[in-house]
């Protein structure tokens, strides 16, 4: 009996999930946000075409390899950040680590590859309404994004410092939520002004 | 790599700052604490100086009015007229209510403390400065539509530096009654108060990030020269005016409704008949006040849609159920306190505004033609909301103070809030009838001036509360069941409270269970 006591692993620690709790409000205060912004948006962009305007002013090009290649980035972080999570709870600690690190590195691969589609873009902010949406959502991203880097950095030192396992990693797991929700806020985004145009 | 595969042993124990035991400074205590009583009454006080601020805005801007040419240079008025419904708003009412949540709520559920106290400080100080990056914007020329550049970036910035932290310390409190509730308190049991902030604040929650994206819109436009309309002077105020107006202003009353239950059971000593009533009623009232896509900007025909119409009609519904349910349990005489005078006019004044609701959405009334109207609505709830946060004041003052506020002033405190209320309100809601009736249009000045005077009422009835609660600290202490006939976890804890609350709480069978206790008590 004593055998099988040992054998059994413990169990998880009854206590309330404050952190994910916390973030999955916080989350659904964000989503709010940018929703107003993509309805505000989608609204000015029907209203000029169904006057018959065109809505990218003359000049601008939106490309949309880049935009595919920070999508598929931020899929890829969503996969790592689930691993993370997946490591996290069966206590593998260097997996843990491991897809925590490439999940950030992802995050600033996409913040380097929003940079340079920035510059391609040639939508000056000053110089035309449309500018102003354009930059107003995929910078609130981007904003989303670097707190979210922050966010996991922060859970990975916990995770360091013997504060997450397998027993508690509520942390790990609030992080991987507020990453979600931001891969969902750029897939929106792709898909409502990279792809539409 | 050994390091990192093996997790630490001796895990750094956690130890709240304010637990250390070590003595510092009452300055650095202060502005260094994370404990949620400490950050509930600095939000309560400032809160009050801004409350007074607000109402002298709001009185301002309808006295302008009564002289023919008003007194106000001309281009002063737009913005001590959005200057006082800003303030109400987020420096004021809100985090009134939010100064009384972080204190009340986790004694309530039972909690040694806030969820994310350190979380919970930064909204305070983040707020403050956002509240002074607002005045010191108006002061120089700033707020929507004003003429000084820098300033008006200056404003939207503080507003959104407010907003952000309100939605902060809108989730301390949140998570706190979601996951710090003691056993046996299941979310149904949860006192009034903490329900109305739980639905209130998931509102604000939704419908704040909204006001957030349509100031970034208009920063950002106003910021790099108008390339758009969002920053034009004259189209700045319509993008967040929906956030002062029907109907998300009674999003922001929903707490009242709490304080108001927790006031009628305790005050009549009974339990809250027709529970579910109050709780569906508060969800209902969650649900209608939902007023971030009523925005006239974007979507001209907004007021005519079924939705908008409506949820303006059946916002007297909840209000209904809340009152049929505290009706019930006031047959057992109540004490007459000033809080429970001043939750009375709150509820009087809720109902007011609910029926000024539905009145507003009827499109052949006319009366979204002027700002009159929705003025008055606006004063109507959100000077109720005020009213029931002071009521909230007066309540728990034994709790947060360890003393009774004083009663005379309290009470001078409550007719004059019941007294501003109505007077601010209902002179613009009949001014709003003026398109109808021209003789009201001839009586303009006159309900302007009544309006007034209910705005320095108000105004008064903030000062006399903070003085009531001033004179609290002349008094006996009491005892932790100050009424003698508290329900909740609340009236349990010492008052005030020590660090930590409590000692050990029993398991929470229903949803007042210091009566559980007592009647046990009894039978034994």
């Amino acid at each position: 009996m004593a055998a099988l006591a040992r054998a059994l692993p413990a169990p998880p620690v009854q206590r309330p999930r404050v952190l994910m709790i916390g973030t999955a409000f916080a989350t659904a205060g964000t989503l709010m946000y940018f929703v107003t912004l993509l309805a505000v948006y989608l609204e000015r962009r029907a209203e000029a075409l169904a006057s018959g305007d065109v809505w990218l002013p003359e000049g601008v090009e939106v490309p949309l390899t880049q935009p595919n290649v920070m999508l598929f980035t931020l899929i890829a972080s969503a996969v790592t950040i689930q691993w993370a999570v997946w490591a996290i709870s069966r206590d593998d600690r260097l997996n843990t680590y491991l897809s925590l690190g490439l999940t950030i590195v992802f995050g600033v691969a996409f913040i380097n590859m929003a940079s340079y589609l920035y510059t391609i873009m040639q939508f000056d902010i000053g110089a035309n309404p449309q500018s102003v949406l354009v930059y107003a959502i995929t910078g609130g991203h981007l904003v989303m994004l670097v707190v979210a880097m922050i966010f996991t950095g922060l859970m990975a030192f916990r995770a360091l410092g013997g504060q997450q396992s397998s027993r508690q990693h509520d942390g790990i797991s609030a992080a991987a939520l507020f990453w979600h929700a931001n891969v969902v806020v750029f897939a929106v985004i792709w898909y409502a002004i990279y792809v539409t145009k | 790599m050994a390091i990192t595969e093996t997790r630490p042993e001796t895990v750094t124990e956690h130890v709240n700052p304010w637990d250390t035991g070590e003595i510092y400074p009452s300055f650095a205590q202060t502005i260094g604490s994370g404990d949620h009583k400490t950050l509930g009454r600095l939000y309560v006080g400032l809160a009050l100086i801004f409350g007074v601020a607000a109402w002298a805005l709001t009185a301002l801007s309808s006295a302008n009015g009564v002289p023919d040419d008003g007194f106000l240079p001309d281009d002063a008025v737009f913005q001590v007229y959005t200057s006082g419904r800003v303030t109400l708003v987020l420096l004021a009412v809100l985090p009134l209510l939010i100064g009384l949540a972080t204190y009340v709520v986790p004694l309530q559920v039972g909690a040694s403390t806030v969820a994310f106290p350190r979380a919970a400080a930064a909204a305070l100080w983040t707020w403050l400065v956002g509240a002074v990056m607002i005045l010191a914007g108006y002061a120089t020329n700033g707020g929507p539509g004003g003429g000084g550049r820098n300033a008006v970036d200056l404003t939207y910035l503080g507003m959104a530096a407010a907003i952000v932290a309100l939605l902060l310390a809108t989730v301390c409190v949140l998570t706190t009654i979601v996951t710090l509730r003691t056993p046996g308190m299941s979310l149904d049991r949860v006192p009034l108060f903490s329900w109305s902030m739980f639905v209130g604040g998931s509102l604000w929650m939704l419908t704040l990030p909204g006001l957030l994206a349509n100031l970034t819109l208009v920063y950002l436009d106003h910021h790099y020269g108008l390339p758009s309309d969002f920053g034009m002077a004259d189209g700045q105020w319509p993008q967040l005016s929906w956030a002062f107006g029907q109907p998300q202003v009674f999003a922001y009353a929903i707490p009242v409704l709490g304080v108001i239950g927790d006031l009628v059971t305790t005050m009549a000593g009974t339990r809250q008949r027709r529970r579910g009533l109050v709780l569906v009623g508060t969800g209902l009232l969650g649900v209608l006040s939902f007023g971030v896509y009523a925005q006239p900007f974007f979507n001209e025909q907004v007021r005519e849609q079924a939705l908008y119409v409506g949820t303006g009609v059946l916002v007297l519904l909840p209000l209904l159920l809340c009152f049929s349910a505290w009706a019930t349990t006031m047959s057992v005489r109540p004490r007459i306190t000033a809080a429970s005078i001043a939750g009375l006019g709150a509820a009087l004044g809720l109902l007011a505004g609910g029926l000024a609701s539905a009145l507003f959405v009827i499109e052949p009334l006319r009366l979204q033609e002027t700002s009159a109207f929705a003025d008055g609505l606006l004063v109507l709830v959100v000077g109720s909301t005020a009213l029931g946060g002071l009521a909230g004041l007066l309540f728990w003052a034994p709790k947060i103070w360890g003393r009774f506020a004083g009663e005379g002033a309290g009470k001078l405190a409550a007719l004059a809030g019941i007294g501003g209320v109505f007077l601010g309100g209902l002179p613009l809601c009949v001014l709003g009838f003026a398109t109808r009736f021209d003789a009201l249009a001839d009586a303009e000045a006159a309900l302007l001036a009544v309006a007034a005077l209910g705005g320095v009422l108000l105004l008064l009835a903030t000062v006399l509360t903070a003085v009531a609660l001033l004179t609290a600290r002349r008094g006996d202490t009491v005892a932790a069941d100050a009424w003698g006939t508290g329900q909740t976890l609340e009236w349990l804890a010492p008052s005030p409270p020590p660090p930590g609350n409590f000692g050990q709480l029993p398991v929470v069978s229903s949803p007042e269970p210091l009566l559980d206790s007592a009647e046990t008590e009894e039978a034994a």
